[in-house]
């Protein structure tokens, strides 16, 4: 009896040590990062009850380590930690701005033991620990030639990778954030060169040489032109007294800065001022510009529009013709045609009309008619009347 | 004296002659009814773009006037029934014209769906019954052909409207398009009068009846049944066996018909087919549908298809389906052109027998009720057919199970049809020799018959009065 008591209490007590020892789920990586780049430290611990996780910064060889708390804040406002303990803890590390001096090792720890923060004992028994290397160097120079292109027809780009002392797995250009086809290279070689044969305004934009040292070296060299101005259609038609929208698109690297509208009457220049008058709107967008000409005159307002865009190298422009239909050009072709529907309905009523006697054998009296004409011929009052067949 | 045979019609249709104007009377209108609301997509476009709509909301525009169109069936029954043919079609024919006039002003979008989508579709349906309702009295032995050559005027009117559209938008915008599409529409009211009354006082050799008691019966059933409007429209028809068996068959199959027609342009750019070779498919189904139509209407009048010819109308039916289920077998733009040519004769066939059918089973006294509760019945199918497969075609991601579903509907009705009209013919004979036997007037009796004479041969219930044409 007292066995069978000794047993369930026993039993009883493992259950009721639920309370389990913190373990790692996922543990910080290491990484190498450039100087004024920044960094994540991420850590998640389970156990019950939640762990408490901390951050160390390691320095030194064992035995004569030192480690340095970083809380919040620590290193002027560089060292930012996110923590979450719901169900279990997470914590994130973000570290900016790195320097060579954050090169090193950080540690993260993480316990539940109620008496983890007691002085009597060692960290290091009630604490578990992870650890991630950070190696921070300096961004090595990437000598990129030429540094900008102007208003070339044909380019060669070439970038020189100088001081680097990691392995060069490859390298490839990159054309406003999209890979430039057939330009990836597994060469090992810290040069690249890209040729350029037409410079318009497709190729044109923000052209990145990229190396693939891990973590990637890029250098950007930026193909200018002039801005390719085109307009959506270049004859437009609009009704009197209605609205029109004129539409032009830029293409190219830069986009322009400033766009204008001019109306060519004959010789004369008329710049076309948004705001001055309700009758023209003009809404522009760094691509696109939009004229909007209310109320529409056939006297006025047909002729050219011109839209310029203007960039840092110059200016370009297009233009529109301007057709205004009159409201009553319609008009004619609609009266044509009921013209002709009623003559053709007047047409085929009359017919019927002369050919009604002939057919309709005893209905009402038809008068002189004849009603069943067997002779073609028409003998007026000499023919008797008609028997009305009944 | 031999008992006058159960006949709905008391005059011989003059089977040509003035007929044959009428023909071209109803394949004015019913090409403007059909034609019309699928070649107004043309100024979708600019409209959205000037009420700035969404596309979704500009095309309930046409999805309103077919609607409409299908829906105001029975009153215009009710008005052919009542006034004829002609003044039906002129008044429908200057409803739609106004209705457009009055859009070419519009200054908003709901404007639009009111004068086109509402006035113009009621128009439509006031010129699409009597039409079908005018042709079906004027001819009996040559019907199936008359109905071929009429159904014909919605490919040739489609195929002659969308280019014009296109020139009317480039040369006038679309206010000015829709002023003088008002004014084109209007010659649906030359169409009407081209619609004159059929003269119901040439009667048969003086053995029946005077005409004058003949035509007071006539008069007295259709006072009769005006005063009597719901129980015109509504029970009578739905206890006959031929009009049940269409109306189920055709409502199903309309959920599949329509379909394809719509998604072959979308399917061929899917496809990787450039735009204009796409568009090309749709003319080329245009050109195939415009011979077709006659064609069908002139085998469906042979002494072989005549008496048997709702079997004609299943193996239409039946292959339209082949065809859709064959269709993801075509690869490359050679194929989908086989495809759209067999489709081409395939639907051709279909629409050229689709009232012929109707008319066959009900006979030309009851076709203008029976066709106006057919087609608010289709409205359903006819609207909703379209986006639910689109819809299927974006859940899916794949234009071939489309193909798929329609051509199982179709070929579903087509075996439906097959063997509910071999069981209809069946007891068609049996009641025939019931009649024939007891000799009492059996009005359940279908077939329209006139009276027989000793001589004339019989072709399964048809008679071709042959004495009436010999006597005239």
């Amino acid at each position: 009896m007292k066995l069978l008591w000794a047993a369930c209490a026993l039993l009883v007590c493992c259950w009721r040590a639920s309370a389990s020892t913190a373990g790692f789920i996922k543990s910080p990586l290491s990484q190498i990062k450039f100087t004024n780049d920044s960094t994540e430290l991420h850590c998640e611990v389970i156990g019950d009850p939640i762990p408490e996780v901390q951050w160390w910064f390691v320095e030194g060889d064992e035995p004569n380590e030192t480690f340095t708390h970083l809380f919040d804040g620590a290193r002027d406002d560089r060292v930012l930690i996110n923590a979450t303990y719901v169900a279990h803890a997470t914590s994130t590390l973000h570290l900016t701005n790195l320097t060579p001096d954050d090169s090193g090792t950080y540690e993260c720890r993480a316990s539940n033991d109620p008496d983890r923060n007691a002085m009597m004992k060692t960290p290091k028994i009630k604490w578990i620990r992870s650890q991630a290397n950070v190696i921070v160097i300096e961004y090595p120079t990437v000598i990129a030639s030429p540094s900008e292109v102007n208003n070339q027809t044909t380019a060669v780009l070439s970038c020189n990778l100088t001081d680097s002392s990691r392995p060069i797995k490859g390298s490839f250009w990159l054309l406003n954030g999209k890979l430039v086809k057939d330009s990836d290279s597994t060469a090992s070689v810290p040069y690249t060169t890209l040729h350029l044969e037409k410079i318009n305004y497709h190729t044109a934009g923000k052209y990145e040489c990229v190396f693939k040292t891990d973590p990637n070296v890029t250098q950007t060299i930026e193909v200018k032109i002039l801005p390719h101005v085109s307009a959506h259609k270049h004859s437009e038609h609009g009704n009197e007294n209605d609205k029109i929208v004129l539409v032009c698109d830029s293409h190219g690297y830069p986009f322009p800065t400033d766009w204008t509208w001019i109306k060519k009457v004959e010789n004369d220049f008329e710049p076309i001022i948004n705001g001055t008058t309700a009758k023209y709107e003009i809404k522009s967008t760094p691509n696109k510009t939009s004229l909007t000409i209310s109320d529409l005159s056939i006297e006025s307002d047909v002729g050219d529009y011109e839209c310029s865009g203007t960039n840092e190298l110059g200016t370009n422009s297009d233009t529109i013709h301007l057709r205004v239909r009159s409201r009553l050009a319609a008009l004619w072709p609609f009266l044509g045609i009921v013209a002709e529907v009623i003559i053709l309905v007047a047409i085929i009523f009359i017919y019927e009309k002369r050919r009604k006697p002939d057919e309709i054998n005893d209905d009402d009296d038809s008068g002189s008619a004849p009603l069943k004409s067997n002779s073609t011929t028409n003998h007026k009052d000499k023919n008797v009347r008609q028997r009305n067949s009944n | 004296m031999p008992p006058a045979a159960a006949s709905k019609l008391d005059y011989v249709p003059p089977d040509g002659g003035w007929g044959w104007a009428v023909v071209l009377g109803a394949f004015i209108s019913i090409g403007f009814s059909y034609a019309f609301p699928k070649s107004l997509t043309v100024y979708f476009k600019e409209i959205q773009a000037y009420f700035s709509v969404s596309y979704s909301q500009i095309a309930w525009v046409s999805s309103v006037m077919l609607a409409t169109m299908y829906a105001a069936g029975p009153i215009a029954s009710i008005l052919v029934n009542r006034y004829g043919s002609r003044p039906v079609v002129m008044v429908g024919g200057l409803m739609v014209s106004a209705g457009m006039i009055l859009a070419s002003f519009g200054t908003s979008i709901v404007h639009l769906y009111l004068c086109v989508g509402v006035i113009g579709g009621l128009g439509l349906a006031l010129n699409l019954q009597p039409s079908l309702t005018i042709v079906g009295s004027y001819f009996l032995v040559k019907r199936p052909l008359a109905n071929g050559l009429a159904m014909t005027g919605s490919p040739v009117v489609l195929f002659t409207l969308a280019p014009l559209n296109q020139f009317l938008f480039d040369s006038f915008g679309w206010r000015g398009s829709f002023l003088i599409l008002g004014a084109i529409v209007m010659n649906c009211c030359v169409a009407g009068a081209l619609m004159r009354p059929v003269n119901k006082n040439i009667k048969p050799i003086p053995k029946t009846a005077p005409p004058n008691g003949e035509v007071s019966e006539e008069k007295q059933d259709e006072t009769k049944s005006e005063g009597c409007l719901k129980r015109f429209v509504d029970v009578s028809l739905f206890r006959h066996r031929g009009f049940l068996i269409y109306l189920i068959g055709n409502c199903v199959m309309f959920f599949g018909l329509f379909a394809p027609v719509v998604f072959l342009a979308p399917y061929a750019r899917h496809q990787g087919i450039d735009e204009y070779s796409s568009a090309l498919l749709l003319s080329i189904f245009a050109v195939v549908d415009m011979f077709v139509r006659p064609s069908t209407g002139f085998l469906g009048n042979t002494k072989w298809i005549r008496p048997k010819i709702q079997y004609f109308f299943s193996f239409a039916v039946l292959f339209n389906g082949v065809c859709h289920l064959l269709c993801p077998l075509a690869q490359g733009h050679a194929g989908l052109i086989v495809y759209t040519v067999f489709f081409g004769i395939a639907f051709g066939m279909l629409c050229a027998l689709l009232f012929e059918t109707l008319m066959d089973l009900i006979g030309a006294q009851r076709f203008s009720t029976a066709v106006g509760l057919v087609t608010i019945i289709e409205c359903g199918p006819v609207l909703l057919g379209p986006p639910i497969c689109g819809a299927l075609v974006d859940s899916l991601g794949d234009y071939k199970y489309l193909f798929y579903m329609c051509g199982i509907i179709l070929v579903g009705c087509g075996l439906f049809f097959f063997i509910m009209h071999y069981y209809n013919y069946k007891k068609l004979e049996e009641e025939k020799d019931k009649s024939a036997s007891v000799e009492t007037r059996t009005p359940e009796e279908e077939e329209v018959e006139l009276k027989p004479s000793p001589e004339s041969p019989r072709f399964d219930g048809f008679l071709i009065p042959n004495q009436i044409l010999n006597d005239r």
